[in-house]
């Protein structure tokens, strides 16, 4: 599920079509949601399949489909600078390996993790979201209220102004 | 998790944040540029869940739930920007939107 998550996720990254890119994102984020699932973390799975696949990325697609695309794809789809994108991303990803390498964190970290029963269950999710989480989940409301607002006066403004 | 240590999911988020933030780099095109930056948010959200799951705390799964709830604003709000660049300089090459007037 990893490699598959890895694999998708580099084909979304040097598709040509935006469409057949988004596709590939959404076998990325199915695939997450996949780990979660492995990880205990059950109610989250469900919330990435569903606000992840289910609505940003149609509305992702929306959106391509309201623009014209033909004459973006006959663009170069990568800009000039693309050796210094792909050092950054190789530098990432040898500071992932440095640190793997270096700490030997993870003999510890499975000792750790095999005592107890694993959290993550929707009750638990909810105890913690209304109670000491309660003023972050209101200002998530606020800000998603904002986003809404945001996003309509955005749209709307073209097409009342002249 | 039986047997699999953290230190995997972390690297599996390093590698897909690494993808994501090449996308935002190498694409010229403004979605797929939102799109590498949703990518570079999940990785995130996997290393949460991951130290969620490690740590016995649902404190991971909370933030990963808040980094939906901003995900999902930043999308509206940048599709709505995208749309109306693209209705005023009918491009979305990021490369030649390289002005604040007009």
């Amino acid at each position: 599920m990893a490699a598959a998550s890895v694999a998708s996720a580099l084909l979304a990254v040097t598709r040509k079509n935006p469409v057949h890119s988004m596709l590939w994102v959404l076998t990325l984020f199915l695939h997450v949601a996949g780990i979660f699932l492995l990880l205990g973390a059950e109610f989250l799975a469900a919330v990435q399949v569903i606000v992840y696949a289910g609505a940003i990325l149609i509305f992702y697609i929306f959106v391509v489909m309201l623009l014209d695309l033909p004459d973006e794809e006959a663009r170069p789809r990568f800009g000039k600078h693309w050796p210094l994108a792909a050092a950054v991303g190789l530098c990432f990803a040898a500071l992932a390996w440095l640190v793997r390498a270096g700490t030997g964190v993870a003999p510890a970290a499975t000792r750790l993790a095999a005592e107890g029963p694993p959290r993550g269950g929707l009750s638990a999710i909810g105890m913690a979201l209304f109670g000491p989480f309660a003023l972050p989940f209101e200002m998530a409301s606020l800000l998603l209220l904002a986003a809404i607002v945001g996003a309509v006066v955005l749209a709307r403004r073209r097409a009342a102004g002249p | 998790m039986t047997g699999v240590p953290l230190s995997w999911y972390l690297i599996l988020s390093a590698l897909l944040f690494a993808l994501g933030v090449a996308g935002f780099l190498f694409r010229r095109n403004i979605i797929t540029v939102f799109m590498s930056i949703e990518l570079m948010l999940n990785a995130v959200n996997l290393s949460f869940v991951a130290f969620s799951y490690q740590l016995k705390q649902v404190n991971g799964h909370i933030f990963t739930f808040f980094v939906m709830v901003v995900a999902a604003a930043e999308a509206a709000v940048g599709l709505a920007i995208i749309l109306t660049v693209f209705k005023n300089r009918e491009t979305l090459n990021v490369d030649e939107v390289n002005s604040l007037k007009n």
